[in-house]
């Protein structure tokens, strides 16, 4: 009983760590950036998806869109406005922007919405059935399949459609992009926006589970960054694998050492996984010649 | 790099002493808060130097800094708890953090960007979690409190006396960072950080480079740490938090990375700034990043590398007369025995064998070449020789030395020195810089003494002055023209004094007059008692100054010798050389005008910021016309092909593509409108495998079945076909350049422009690109071409303009031009090179 | 155009910021010659635990309107001032000495934060200001072995928090096999150790210790590690969001334990965020606001529903933050007319006077002695649940 609810806990948590590192995969493969911000773009989901449903009463299947095409909006400003202007100037100090960013959304949300957390109502996580001798929510079983289901989806449209070609090929070089007609510009907005609103869909999806609040985003953030990189940042596939094994790791130990060394524990299998394995599990370094 | 803010001069040192001595007056009369908030901006400008060595110096991001914060903290808090006194405790919280920091620098160094960032937030974790944890040892979440301050001479020290401990303190970690960094070993960190495979090739170890920066770094920080417990007087987890390191590194980002008083703004900002904001009570987090965000965008190199931009520059500093150095006799060796035999060596890559069986002795005084079709593996055994590579067979011997196996930083002290395909220079770094820390050849020395003393500077003057590079000596390398930057690679290489000198490709892109003078200087370097190992396309040079050839083909040698011998060899000639004579198919019949413009230029103006490159170009094309564009290096060939497809905006002029008006287009509107560029450098998307460059240069014409296009494309480039799902930048560059002109050609464009499509290609490779670009003439493309291989160009073309300073100085058809004796000096000498008579050969 | 453009937003950023600058640095001048007294807070009022920060404005601000409607303090008015310490201790100390050297504070009051206030202890009695907690319940806060002690708190305390919770499992719940479950914060590890003491006292140990994150959406693992010990009753110290995700994964288990715990669950919703098995959870409190409640009780809810458009009690959260402050706002306000100046030290001395103060949470009677700082005690503790979103106290 212990095993499978750790496994299902652990298998639940890790998708969503997934969907919000797929994010940092995509910023990162277009344009070299990451977006900081990752976790709020998270809490900005939760936050609109209550609003949205429980404070204007809106049915799921009209809220939800909003919510996500909120969470893409906020990812289109993050580009514009703490990405592009840095990278531009050849600056790294879009590592700082999109930090600040995230401290501003958090703060604004915290006046706004309220600084107490609230609870997203869902019928699939009130009554508990039981799965394998251990009772669930049947939401923590649907998290991983949405999750997965995703991450294809998206390597599928990076491999076999058109955009995901120019996405790729913005990737490896932006001006040979742009003289292949591809508009550089629109594809890393695009890209922000796919994975700011991938982060708005985990946290819909974890809001029933957890709480609402102004705050929620930020652990949730920096543990996906670490799944994102142990799983290689350059593959979608490493950072979904990442993401269940994250999850599993963070369960397995909380379950059979005890929770006081699940931080130690995790934070130093990402040091020796990154020793070993210097560009993640199925990441790889571009080709490079002497 | 850096002057007032960040230089050498007496300026710096006292511009920190009057911030120092302005801190401790602050501390003396301010009130006690305000003396505790200028003890925090000192502290905080210490870790800022820390920090500041391994970002400005090595390039190296760290997250985790308030680990070591914390580790300097709870040293001094617990062996002060038992006893000891503070300033032991002092010296061994520094120690405890530095040994710790060169710790984790072996992960950290196999990694880098967000994974080492990663790394590091990691290592903040697990020292936030360890202090918890560690209840017995550290007060757990709780924390400790109760420490006995400093003392000194039996004078206990109060806050304000802490408070001017750490000014003095900040001051001197600003002066150390300044002279650090002007130290050889500052500048090998930059050099590691620039270039790391270049670093090894002057001999620099970068594994010991990067942990002695990590340690420094965090025995900084560690030492700060160490005067923050006993100034809070409390300690405990939750001041060491994730966010203390974000707000650390990003004092040293806004102060402005690098630069040595980056840290005292940064630190300034980021500890006074919420101090100012604190009456907004709960809505100061909220203003605290915003305002964090409002710096950045006004300063997004920082706020010294802002003002660096007000201050006026000093140029030109006063030098101090050089000591008499003689280069030759620097440069010389005696031992007769230091000759490079290379036998039977051999690697696989991937199961593919990239090269076997290779011998090769190069002896000293003499120049021996390697030549052959590019992917023949000629690169390949210059890596191997530098040991680069790891040979799976066969032995490198310098002199008595066995070298197969070695790393490059070992080839490089055994006196292997080389110079790049691509050059590598460590671009931030002076020319001069660059020589220095070839000169220093890995010993590093006092890390507090300046690299420049006098007499390296004159040694490093000399053999800038030898290879015949005549600009300025505080330029950074990444400023230079492209012929620059080969010659003071070599310089560079030369500062090592090598027995070996590997040249990769050092003619690539120069126009005739520069490839004699280089011809010259090879001769000279060689005749110094160097033994010189050059790989190079350019026959004319190769065959005037070598005295030994090696031709490779596939990897294995296919013939030997001296230079008459091979160029005469049959197996060379077909594999190689071709018809020997570069030619190339001019068009059967006259091409046709039926007035129709495909493009026109009219006034086209352009350059890089101020630099002003194309002045009033006038061009146009002709419907199913080929023209060519020629001139010397820097004539404003490459700036024309950038402006026309839109990658360099803005321009002044008007550029007409068949009517559309394209002078204010982006790159990719342009592209749409039907330019192809074939950019320099081939360009090709390096991880797309060749079948998807192909389809991505059909992206303008968007969805569509292609395969019939793709089918006849690949008919015209056979070599594709067989490579046709292998990665891109697996490919060979002639294969690349095939891969680039058919990615072109996928667009159906109206008129395909070619930026140096000869560019390091063999000669064979060379003759089956011209013939493809004769038929795609002759098929009615029209085309704009730039080459080096005037002659060429000239042979397949309808009609030439000559750019001189990027002003057209002659236009006319093909033939007007060939004929010309003027240009034919100047430009179009592909196959003859004035070589200075070779001396005999010294057995 | 580009470059204009850029240029133009620049100068605007720039103006803007200046302006702010200089508005801001207001702050810097000295302090105006004193009209009023200043008391000073320095508590979390963003981030995670601002909830905790306004509950204690709240209480504050109710106090000192009705001291100042009174005729202030010896015709002094009371001025509020409020400093973020982010939870971090070392702003926390920062902001107490920049309220006590430059604002001038003659009282200052503590946030939530333990650490925080641990940091500010050896300043305040070095500074000799009279501190006072309202919330942080670290036992040794005002227990800080200083001679010269300047500490005072009206809240809980965490050694007599430990005894009561400990006395309320054995007694009324028959544990026999206690387990904790316990945020991994400063909070979570005092009540670790003043829980342990308790229980030694009483002979009996606890079968299993387990912390968990503030921000885990999942507590099975550790709950379950408690389950396979043995536990029959289990100890919770947890603010209301995360106390919630350990309810949750209770009824996700099917374990039906009774837990006991620390007030954390009254910061929030805690049945809407725990669900209906929220209301099972019995847990400690110095105040609520109920139905049938005192005078006092009730003129201080009109405040809030005058002030700050608080409409139900179930509105009213944390309500031992707005009482325990609401209190020591009043009893310091009676130290500081007692000592007739701002002296720090008159000011201390004069707590030590204090008779009888009829308060929102009891009636006071000499609240503060030399050797007992703290105005609260065991006895003042109630226990509590929620009942249809409201805090009922239990029987």
């Amino acid at each position: 009983m212990l095993l499978t609810s750790a496994i299902v806990t652990g298998l639940g948590l890790g998708s969503m760590y997934g969907l919000i590192a797929l994010g940092f995969h995509i910023t990162y493969t277009v344009s070299n950036t990451v977006n900081f911000a990752q976790g709020s773009a998270m809490m900005v989901g939760a936050v609109l998806g209550f609003t949205l449903m429980v404070t204007l009463g809106m049915p799921l299947w009209i809220a939800a869109p909003i919510a996500l095409a909120g969470c893409g909006v906020f990812g289109l400003i993050v580009e514009r406005f703490l990405v592009r202007p840095f990278v531009e100037r050849n600056s790294d100090a879009w590592l700082m922007a999109t930090v600040a960013g995230g401290i501003i959304v958090d703060n604004i949300v915290l006046f706004t919405f309220g600084k107490e957390p609230r609870s997203l109502p869902s019928p699939l996580a009130t009554n508990s059935i039981e799965f394998l001798g251990t009772g669930v929510y049947p939401l923590q079983l649907l998290i991983p399949v949405v999750g997965i289901a995703v991450a294809v989806a998206l390597q599928t449209v990076f491999r076999r459609t058109d955009f995901g070609k120019a996405l790729l090929a913005v990737v490896q070089n932006r001006d040979a992009a742009r003289l292949m007609g591809i508009n550089a510009k629109v594809v890393i907005a695009s890209a922000f926006a796919i994975s700011t609103a991938l982060a708005g869909l985990a946290g819909l999806l974890i809001a029933p589970l957890f709480s609402v609040h102004s705050d929620m985003g930020t652990l949730f953030g920096l543990k996906a960054f670490a799944v994102a990189i142990l799983g290689g940042i350059t593959s979608a596939t490493g950072v979904m694998i990442a993401g269940l094994l994250y999850g599993l790791i963070e369960a397995l130990v909380t379950a059979y050492l005890g929770s006081t060394y699940t931080q130690i524990v995790v934070f130093s299998v990402i040091i020796l996984a990154l020793a070993l394995r210097p560009n993640g599990l199925l990441g790889r370094a571009a080709v490079n010649k002497v | 790099m850096n002057r007032l803010f960040g230089s050498s001069n007496p300026a710096m040192l006292a511009a920190i002493a009057a911030i120092t001595a302005g801190g401790v007056v602050f501390a003396l009369t301010g009130g006690s808060y305000f003396t505790f908030v200028v003890a925090l901006v000192a502290l905080t400008t210490i870790v800022g130097v820390g920090l500041n060595i391994l970002v400005g110096l090595t390039g190296q991001i760290s997250l985790g800094h308030v680990g070591f914060y914390a580790i300097g903290a709870y040293t001094v808090g617990i062996l002060n708890l038992n006893g000891v006194d503070f300033w032991l405790a002092f010296l061994a919280a520094g120690l405890m953090a530095g040994a710790v920091g060169a710790l984790l620098a072996l992960p950290a160094m196999r990694v880098s960007g967000p994974y080492l960032a990663m790394v590091t937030i990691a290592f903040g974790f697990i020292v936030e979690h360890s202090i918890i944890e560690m209840q017995g040892l550290t007060g757990g979440q709780n924390g400790l409190m109760g420490f006995a301050g400093p003392s000194l001479g039996g004078f206990a020290f109060g806050e304000r006396e802490m408070a001017i401990l750490a000014i003095v303190l900040a001051g001197l970690a600003l002066v150390f960072f300044d002279r650090l960094a002007r130290s050889g070993w500052g500048r090998a960190m930059i050099a590691v950080r620039d270039a790391e495979v270049a670093a090894r090739s002057v001999a620099l170890h970068p594994l010991t480079v990067k942990v002695a920066a990590f340690a420094i770094s965090a025995a900084l920080t560690g030492l700060a740490g160490a005067i923050y417990a006993p100034l809070m007087m409390y300690i405990a987890p939750s001041s060491f938090m994730f966010s203390q390191s974000i707000i650390f590194l990003f004092a040293v980002i806004v102060g402005g990375i690098g630069w040595t008083l980056g840290p005292v703004f940064g630190a300034i900002v980021t500890v006074l700034l919420p101090e100012m904001l604190s009456g907004l009570a709960e809505y100061r987090l909220l203003f605290f990043g915003a305002m964090l965000l409002a710096v950045l965008w006004l300063a997004p190199s920082g706020i010294v590398g802002a003002l660096s931009r007000v201050v006026p520059k000093r140029r030109g500093m006063t030098q101090d007369a050089l000591p008499e150095v003689s280069i030759a006799e620097f440069l010389r060796r005696e031992k007769e025995s230091e000759s490079l035999q290379v036998s039977d060596i051999g690697i696989t890559f991937g199961g593919i064998r990239a090269a076997r069986d290779v011998n090769l002795t190069a002896r000293p005084g003499c120049v021996t070449s390697i030549i052959g079709p590019n992917g023949a593996g000629k690169t390949t055994v210059l890596n191997m020789i530098g040991c680069f590579y790891k040979p799976s067979t066969g032995s490198i011997r310098l002199g008595k030395t066995e070298l197969a196996g070695c790393t490059a930083t070992v080839a490089a002290r055994a006196g292997i020195s080389r110079t790049y395909q691509t050059t590598k220079l460590f671009p931030s770094l002076s020319v001069m810089d660059n020589v220095l820390v070839g000169l220093r050849g890995g010993r590093l020395g006092n890390p507090l003494a300046a690299l420049d003393q006098p007499r390296d500077t004159a040694v490093a003057e000399g053999l800038l002055k030898l290879v015949g590079y005549e600009g300025p000596r505080d330029c950074p390398a990444a400023d230079l023209p492209h012929v620059d930057r080969r010659l003071v690679e070599i310089a560079r290489s030369l500062a090592l004094r090598p027995s070996v000198l590997l040249l990769d490709e050092p003619a690539a892109g120069l126009v005739q007059g520069e490839k004699i003078t280089l011809a010259k200087l090879l001769r000279q370097i060689a005749d110094l008692g160097i033994a010189v190992v050059l790989v190079e396309h350019d026959m004319a040079l190769v065959m005037g100054i070598s005295d030994e050839i090696l031709v490779l083909d596939a990897g294995k040698p296919i013939s030997a010798g001296e230079p008459s011998k091979v160029r005469s060899d049959p197996a060379v000639i077909a594999a190689y050389l071709g018809s020997g004579e570069l030619k190339a198919k001019p068009r059967a019949k006259g091409w046709s005008d039926n007035g129709e413009k495909v493009l026109a230029v009219g006034g086209l103006s352009a350059g890089y910021g101020s630099v002003g490159v194309l002045k009033a170009v006038n061009i146009d094309v002709g419907a199913g016309e080929m023209v060519a564009l020629l001139g010397a290096n820097g004539a404003g060939k490459s700036t024309t092909m950038k402006s026309l497809s839109g990658l360099l905006r803005p321009v002044d002029g008007a550029i007409s593509l068949g009517g559309d008006m394209i002078e204010s287009l982006p790159a990719h509107e342009i592209a749409r409108l039907g330019l192809a560029l074939v950019p320099e450098g081939r360009q090709v998307f390096p991880e797309l495998s060749v079948l998807d460059n192909m389809r991505i240069g059909a992206y303008r014409r968007g969805k569509g079945d292609y395969s019939g296009e793709i089918e006849a494309l690949l008919n015209r480039f056979p070599r594709l076909r067989e490579r046709l799902h292998v990665r891109a930048g697996l490919l060979s560059g002639g294969e690349q350049q095939m891969l680039a002109v058919a990615r072109g050609l996928m667009s159906k464009p109206r008129i395909l422009l070619l930026d140096e499509p000869s560019l390091g290609l063999a000669p064979q490779m060379i003759e089956e690109l011209f013939s493809v670009l004769a038929d795609l003439r002759d098929e009615g493309i029209t085309i704009l071409l730039v080459d080096q291989m005037a002659a060429l160009t000239l042979a397949v073309a309808d009609r030439g303009y000559v750019l001189e300073q990027g002003q057209v100085v002659r236009a006319d058809t093909a033939d007007a031009l060939r004929g010309d004796k003027a240009l034919e000096d100047a430009y179009l000498g592909n196959d003859r090179v004035h070589s200075e008579p070779r001396k005999k050969v010294p057995a | 155009m580009v470059c204009r453009n850029t240029s133009w937003t620049r100068r605007l950023v720039l103006a803007g910021i200046s302006t702010a600058a200089l508005a801001l640095s207001a702050p810097f001048d000295l302090a105006q010659a004193q009209e009023t007294i200043k008391v000073g807070l320095v508590a979390a009022l963003s981030g995670q635990s601002a909830k905790s920060g306004e509950a204690i404005t709240r209480g504050l601000s109710i106090a000192i309107d009705e001291v100042n409607a009174a005729g202030g303090i010896n015709g002094k008015k009371l001025e509020l001032v409020s400093r973020d310490d982010e939870s971090n201790p070392g702003k926390g100390l920062l902001a107490a000495r920049e309220l006590v050297q430059r604002e001038k504070v003659a009282v200052l009051f503590g946030g939530l934060d333990t650490p925080v206030s641990l940091a500010i202890v050896p300043f305040a009695n070095q500074a000799k200001v009279p501190f006072m907690g309202v919330w942080a319940a670290g036992t040794n806060i005002t227990r800080n072995g200083a001679a010269d002690n300047y500490v005072f708190r009206v809240s809980a305390v965490d050694a007599y928090v430990g005894e009561a919770l400990v006395d309320y499992a054995l007694e009324k719940k028959g544990a026999k096999a206690p387990g904790m479950i316990l945020i991994n914060n400063p909070w979570g590890e005092s009540n670790e150790h003043a829980l342990h003491d308790a229980l030694k006292k009483r002979g009996v140990e606890a079968v299993g210790v387990e912390k968990f994150e503030t921000n885990d959406v999942d507590v099975v693992p550790q709950l379950t590690r408690l389950k396979q010990a043995g536990a029959d009753v289990l100890f919770m110290v947890a603010n209301v969001a995360p106390s919630s995700q350990v309810v949750k994964s209770l009824d996700r288990m099917g374990w039906d334990v009774p837990v006991v715990s620390h007030w954390g669950p009254s910061g929030g919703r805690f049945t809407e965020l725990a669900g209906p098995r929220g209301e099972d959870v019995h847990f400690i409190q110095t105040y609520t606001f109920t139905d049938n409640m005192s005078p006092k009780g009730q003129q201080v809810f009109a405040k809030l529903k005058e002030n700050y458009g608080v409409t139900s009690l179930a509105d009213v959260m944390p309500a031992t933050g707005i009482a325990n402050a609401y209190d020591a706002l009043h009893l310091s306000a009676l130290a500081l007319a007692k000592a007739g100046s701002t002296d720090g030290t008159a000011v201390r001395d004069a707590f030590y006077e204090i008779g009888g103060y009829d308060g929102l949470i009891k009636t006071y009677d000499k609240p503060f002695s030399p050797e007992n700082h703290d105005a609260l005690n065991a006895k003042d503790y109630v226990f509590t649940h929620f009942v249809k979103g409201e805090i009922i106290p239990l029987n």
